[in-house]
């Protein structure tokens, strides 16, 4: 087991090295490196400022000189500079990565609180009234899109309602009398949000738990559990339950990979600052720091997630060995 | 008393006699009417993909005809043709029979019926007048061809169940050109993605190892690619010029070819990962071992033992992936890798109308819905499909 | 299931605000925004922009957004106004030939522009420090460093030397690099506060990028001393908002509106939804599009809310680049077909409900050189038989199928533009449809705008047709975009904007003579003149020009658009609400 894990680890890391070189030259592969995005804003640059910002930028140098010297700052623990803010990285990344934390651990939370009881509800009375109208209202929800639904829950509860803000984090230039009203004011700009986000993972959280619990029902040790006489609760959560959860285990881990990584879609409409509006803008404004360790963050996410999946797997289901 | 033991008697026959698998299946199909209203909707939906252009014929618009002076009419509304096609009527007419056309030119100049600055003019004038007033025209002149402008003048007037869109197309007929688009590569992408997860999924989970670390660490890797600049190098590349795929693409159909592979690229990671975590699980189960023992092949093993237990989850999510899939779609022509315009597609329609929700929100509101009918139509088939041929689900 | 009532839900309620038949549901939702307005005070305005923004250092910004908000709190020596003039802003006057304030004078063999500034007695950096000919002079000189990414380097380096008087450290002496009649244009020309930013451009000025990244700007924002206009920054969170207070120090009458707030709203489909909530009171001109406002436009009179949309006139000209060494653009008589098979009086009148002008060439009607004198120019009014005939004379056929064709081959085209923007894309397939009428067929391929602009249009890659737009301010030189050592190249390092690869040999000299001209009256003649081959060659498609919009309280005074490159912040401090 150890050693899977140690092995497992190291495969990260090569892969983590290799995937962010790779990242490196996607980047520069992009047509409009800095200076072509100066030239094209600016139609009285000459030739001569083309070459000077080009050596000013070291964009004359080969991609693996730049990924080198790249790495090479990064391991001195220098992110580096955002080269739209003029701020550091760590500066302008943080508070985003964690706004967007809050926003996507919030509405992963709250979908599974719903969606796992829901699912497995359904799947102990499949084809029933409740297990149909469960069923189409999750497609429904995975089946909205995200940026029709943001716009609607605006309109509804913003514009028509006025109950709740329509964009931002927070009341902007309000000061906080103490950390509840803190809080309260930016639990209010988070609900719409949070809904829409969840709207559509708890639709597919409810059909996975729904779909993996029904198959683990049908299984002879679920009879042979009843048949011995035990509780209908021990039935379903220790004997049902725990072995339904290879496939959950799949899904959850593949959310949680991206809670940083933010949701372009959600963020832009509600006007919310998290990290993926500005890992969106760091690419197409072609800010290659604040870019960068926007990718190793979410690729490490991806692997170490990843990672925990196969762990998990070999916890749920004993049989599963890892040697 | 007789009739009864006879027929309780062939209904033991029926049931002793061995069913044929898709027999089952069909039988166990066809009692779901959930299964049964998704197959019959999307049945629907082929239909009306495929006969879209007989739908074209029948409704007498066309998807592409504009009308800027009559945008964003709501449902239900009566819409005038705009001066350009009117003129273009004229001016094929003119290119068919030139002679007739003449005739009329004078016959009308002669009877004053239009006053047009240059005599050439005459019929354009004629053309533009009120329908009443142009019919009413033409049935005073004499010609072989009266029927058939007649008939053209009365198709100038044109009706919109479901109103017109940002250039006063018709909403009706794109949706039903869209269909095409939306359900074709919904549906394809759906199937090939889930055929390479399974793929890879199978041979990871069940040959672990070496063979395991190299797909599980490549489906990481996609997963965890970053998209956005992956689409906007992909953006940057032009087909034509890639040799072996230049063959395909010189139909016009680039965007679509671009579209349908870069959905497949990014979709099917998750599948394999289900399929691959089941697999694990499966390989340590006792009839998998009993089989092994039996000395069944690698390959009898992952297609009859495995593939009908990961058919669940499979299936699940090759019915999500098919509404994913479309609006995947819609997404990416924001970044100019969707349909190109004007072909329409219910992703990007339903994309441009958001803007204007306020103002005509019916173009939002029915892609909308008809995504909704189609991802949940897909969903239930895919439901009743796994019911029907999971042998455990089988219940009398 | 809750999809569809969800549908049916939003349909009700869309369907309430777009008609006027549920009269409770109208009123009540136009009181609510009544009670909002009336709410509206000098105390607080927030404004919504729909753009990133960056810090506010004036030389190395470069964004929009970063723009429109850094005119409340920095200016330059002058400006143009609302009216299109140039008008002094830090400077008592402007200097010009005629007012003997400028002169040309021999300085080493070579004839130099020399021009007299002289800097407002009261104006002050926010820490009550004078701005002086220094502040300018080190602004220069940072922008001279080879470290400091200077973006529009050129605006500082044509001024050769700043010299201050030495009995009056606010009058300066320019000498610009040669002789130019624009030299007046200071525009662009930030003052940077020497007294706190130097100690800083000493320590860092030889380490690349050591400037920016120390500079008060990125480090201290909030530091009053880095401002002289109307408002200071008060707070700025990137990515969020940016908070304004009024300058008590400043040199103009006193701000009336005692705190901006400028928000982020990055989706403009919900910039309506938030103004009409109240997150915010003011859509800026980075905000809605077009067809966006002239909905939010019709129901403002429809319901009777407190809003008034503004259109204006901007100097950004949307047209078609034609790729000259297309094959078959290569037929002048194509080109002119092109132009005579498109209606831009409908295109304008039905997409853009007027609101936005067709466009005749390069130069916009705000602009002093402006000509439509059908005697000066070549006029193309939409005539589809005309184009006809020209594509019948240029061997062009029409075949069967509707299209055109000559020696086997179809008369195709390809148009290419930035996807994801909705105007273009409506208008490019506005010209499909008018093109295939005069049997042309017209495919689209459009990109994200970084490869558009990036790759397509930078190294002239697109196969016959990009469509976009130039952003210039009046009276500025043609010659970047229409002198043909601008077409790029790997050898000019891709530098030049004339993307059509157009070659006329008297272009070039007007182009080039244009620049040193010194008589307004014959700039004109010229202008006209360049105008006239432009418009005979067709080497671009004129489309329109572009109108800024914006969205105001009813009871806002003193908002003026101005429809070019220096926006309405410029006079903020006249703003009011009362």
């Amino acid at each position: 087991m150890t050693t899977y894990i140690l092995r497992r680890i190291i495969q990260t890391l090569v892969l983590l090295v290799v995937l962010s070189y790779l990242c490196f030259n996607l980047m520069t592969l992009m047509p409009g490196d800095p200076v072509e995005l100066m030239i094209s804003s600016n139609p009285k640059i000459t030739a001569e400022d083309v070459a000077r910002l080009r050596e000013f930028y070291g964009l004359d140098q080969p991609t693996y000189v730049r990924y080198q010297r790249w790495v090479s700052t990064i391991l001195e623990g220098d992110l580096g500079f955002s080269r739209t803010y003029r701020i550091p990285v760590s500066e302008m990344l943080g508070p985003s990565l964690k706004y967007t934390f809050i926003l996507s651990m919030s509405s992963l939370f709250l979908s599974l609180l719903i969606a796992i009881p829901l699912g497995i509800y359904c799947a102990l009375r499949p084809n029933s009234k409740f297990d149909y109208i469960v069923n189409l209202l999750s497609f429904a929800g995975i089946s909205a899109p995200s940026f029709w639904l943001g716009i609607v829950l605006i309109i509804i509860f913003s514009v028509k309602l006025g109950w709740l803000p329509a964009g931002g984090y927070q009341t902007t230039g309000m000061v906080y009398e103490n950390i509840f009203s803190e809080i309260l004011d930016k639990a209010k700009y988070l609900i719409l949000p949070v809904l829409s986000l969840s709207i559509q993972s708890i639709g597919r959280f409810s059909r996975f738990a729904r779909s993996a619990m029904l198959e683990v029902m049908r299984n002879d040790y679920i009879r042979t559990a009843r048949a011995k006489g035990l509780t209908e609760r021990v039935v379903i959560w220790r004997h049902g339950f725990r072995n339904a959860l290879i496939p959950l285990i799949t899904i959850v881990t593949l959310s949680l990979s991206s809670v940083f990584s933010g949701a372009l879609i959600t963020e832009t409409f509600f006007a919310y600052p998290g990290a993926g509006r500005l890992i969106y803008t760091s690419i197409i404004g072609n800010d290659f720091n604040v870019a960068m360790v926007a990718f190793i963050i979410s690729i490490a996410m991806v692997l170490v997630m990843s990672l925990i999946a196969d762990l998990l797997y070999g916890v749920a289901d004993p049989r599963i060995s890892y040697e | 008393m007789e009739t009864n033991n006879t027929l309780s008697q062939t209904k033991i026959a029926e049931l002793e006699t061995a069913q044929s698998f898709y027999k089952m299946v069909y039988n166990q199909f066809k009692e779901n009417k959930a299964a049964l209203f998704g197959l019959f909707t999307i049945i629907f939906f082929v239909i009306i993909a495929v006969g879209a252009p007989v739908i074209e014929w029948a409704l007498g618009v066309d998807a592409n005809t504009q009308n800027v002076f009559n945008r964003y009419k709501p449902p239900f509304s009566q819409v005038q043709a705009s001066q350009d096609v009117r003129d273009q009527m004229v001016q094929t007419f003119y290119l068919k029979s030139p002679e007739l056309a003449k005739d009329i030119e004078t016959e009308l100049l002669a009877k004053n019926l239009v006053t047009p600055i240059r005599p050439e003019d005459a019929m354009y004038d004629w053309v533009n007048l009120s329908p009443e007033k142009a019919i009413e025209a033409i049935k005073q002149i004499n010609t072989p061809a009266k029927d058939d402008l007649i008939k053209s003048v009365k198709n100038f007037s044109s009706y919109h169940i479901f109103g017109t869109d940002e250039l006063g197309r018709d909403v009706l007929m794109r949706l039903v050109y869209g269909t095409q688009v939306s359900m074709g590569v919904g549906v394809l992408v759906a199937i090939v993605s889930a055929f390479i997860g399974l793929l890879v999924g199978a041979l990871a989970g069940y040959y672990g190892g070496v063979i395991d670390t190299i797909l599980m660490r490549t489906t990481d890797a996609l997963l965890s690619l970053p998209l956005l600049p992956v689409l906007v190098v992909i953006a940057a590349i032009d087909l034509q010029k890639v040799p072996f795929l230049s063959a395909i693409t010189q139909y016009g159909n680039e965007s679509i070819i671009k579209l349908v592979f870069i959905l497949c690229l990014f979709s099917w990671m998750v599948v394999a990962r289900l399929v691959r975590g089941s697999i694990l699980s499966l390989r340590e189960r006792e009839f998998i071992l009993a089989a092994k023992t039996l000395g069944a092949t690698d390959a009898t093993i992952i297609l009859r033992h495995m593939f009908p237990n990961v058919i669940a989850p499979l299936l699940v999510s090759v019915t999500l992936g098919v509404g994913e899939s479309i609006l995947f779609e819609a997404a990416l022509s924001f970044l100019g890798l969707g349909i190109q315009p004007p072909t329409p597609s219910w992703g990007n329609m339903l994309f441009n109308a958001l803007e204007l929700i306020y103002k005509a929100p019916f173009l939002a509101i029915i892609p909308g819905v008809l995504i909704l009918l189609v991802v949940v139509s897909f969903n239930f088939l895919g439901d009743g499909l796994q019911d029907a041929i999971d042998p455990k689900s089988v219940r009398r | 299931m809750k999809k569809l009532a969800f549908v049916l839900v939003a349909a009700a309620i869309l369907n309430t605000a777009c008609t006027k038949k549920d009269s409770t549901g109208t009123s009540a939702s136009a009181g609510a925004t009544s009670s909002t307005n009336s709410k509206l005070s000098n105390a607080e305005l927030k404004i919504g922009i729909s753009q990133e923004f960056e810090n506010f250092n004036p030389l190395i910004s470069t964004m929009m957004a970063t723009t429109y908000m850094s005119r409340m709190s920095i200016r330059t020596l002058d400006s143009i106004n609302a009216d299109g003039k140039w008008i002094p802003v830090l400077a008592k006057e402007i200097p010009t030939f005629e007012n003997k304030k400028a002169v040309i004078k021999k300085i080493g063999g070579k004839d130099h522009v020399v021009a007299v500034w002289e800097i407002l007695d009261n104006a002050m950096w926010g820490d009550g420090t004078p701005l002086t000919c220094a502040d300018f002079e080190f602004a220069s000189k940072v922008a001279a460093s080879p470290n400091v990414s200077v973006a529009d380097k050129e605006t500082y380096s044509q001024v050769e030397k700043i010299e201050a008087d030495p009995k009056n450290p606010k009058k300066c002496t320019f000498t610009y690099d040669k002789v130019r009649w624009d030299f007046y244009m200071l525009g662009t020309f930030f003052p940077l506060p020497k007294h706190l930013e130097e100690p800083i451009f000493k320590k860092y000025g030889s380490i690349k990028e050591g400037y920016e990244k120390n500079s008060l700007y990125t480090k201290d924002p909030t530091n009053p001393g880095l401002y002289h206009g109307a408002y200071l920054v008060s707070e700025i969170q990137l990515g969020d908002h940016v908070t304004f207070t009024p300058n008590p120090k400043f040199y103009g009458e006193a701000a009336k509106i005692k705190k901006i707030i400028v928000k982020l709203i990055p989706n403009t489909g919900t910039l309506e939804a938030n103004l009409r909530s109240g997150t915010i009171d003011l859509i800026s001109t980075m905000g809605l599009a077009l067809d966006q406002a002239l909905a939010f436009d019709k129901k403002i009179k429809e319901e009777k809310l407190g809003y008034e949309v503004l259109f204006q006139p901007s100097t950004v000209y949307e047209h078609i680049d034609l790729n000259l060494d297309n094959p078959f653009l290569k037929d002048v008589k194509v080109r002119k077909a092109l132009l005579y098979a498109i209606n831009k009086d409908d295109l304008v009148n039905a997409l853009f409900e007027g609101k936005q002008l067709p466009a005749l060439h390069l130069v916009t009607p705000k602009d002093a050189w402006y000509t439509d004198d059908p005697a000066k120019i070549t006029i193309y009014k939409y005539n589809k038989r005309e184009a006809d005939r020209l594509l019948d004379e240029a061997g062009w056929k029409m075949g069967a199928d509707g299209y055109r064709m000559k020696d086997g081959k179809k008369l195709s085209f390809t148009i290419m533009t930035t996807a994801g923007n909705k105007t273009r894309e409506l208008v490019q397939v506005y010209l499909q449809n008018q093109w295939k009428q005069v049997g042309i067929e017209v495919s689209a391929k459009n990109e994200p705008a970084r490869v558009f602009f990036g790759e397509t249009t930078k190294k002239r890659k697109f196969d016959s047709m990009a469509l976009f737009a130039w952003v210039s301010s009046p009276e500025s030189s043609p010659k970047v975009t229409l002198h043909s050592s601008k077409i790029p190249s790997a050898k000019n390092g891709y530098s030049g904007q004339n993307q059509m690869g157009w070659v006329n040999k008297n272009v070039d000299d007007l182009t080039t003579k244009l620049e040193a001209e010194l008589d307004p009256a014959k700039r004109i003649k010229m202008v006209h003149e360049i105008l006239k081959y432009y418009t005979d060659e067709v080497p671009v498609l004129p489309l329109y020009y572009r109108s800024d919009v914006a969205v105001i309280p009813t009871q806002m005074k003193n908002y003026r658009l101005t429809g070019h490159q220096f926006p309405e912040t410029n006079e903020v401090e006249k703003w009011t609400l009362e």
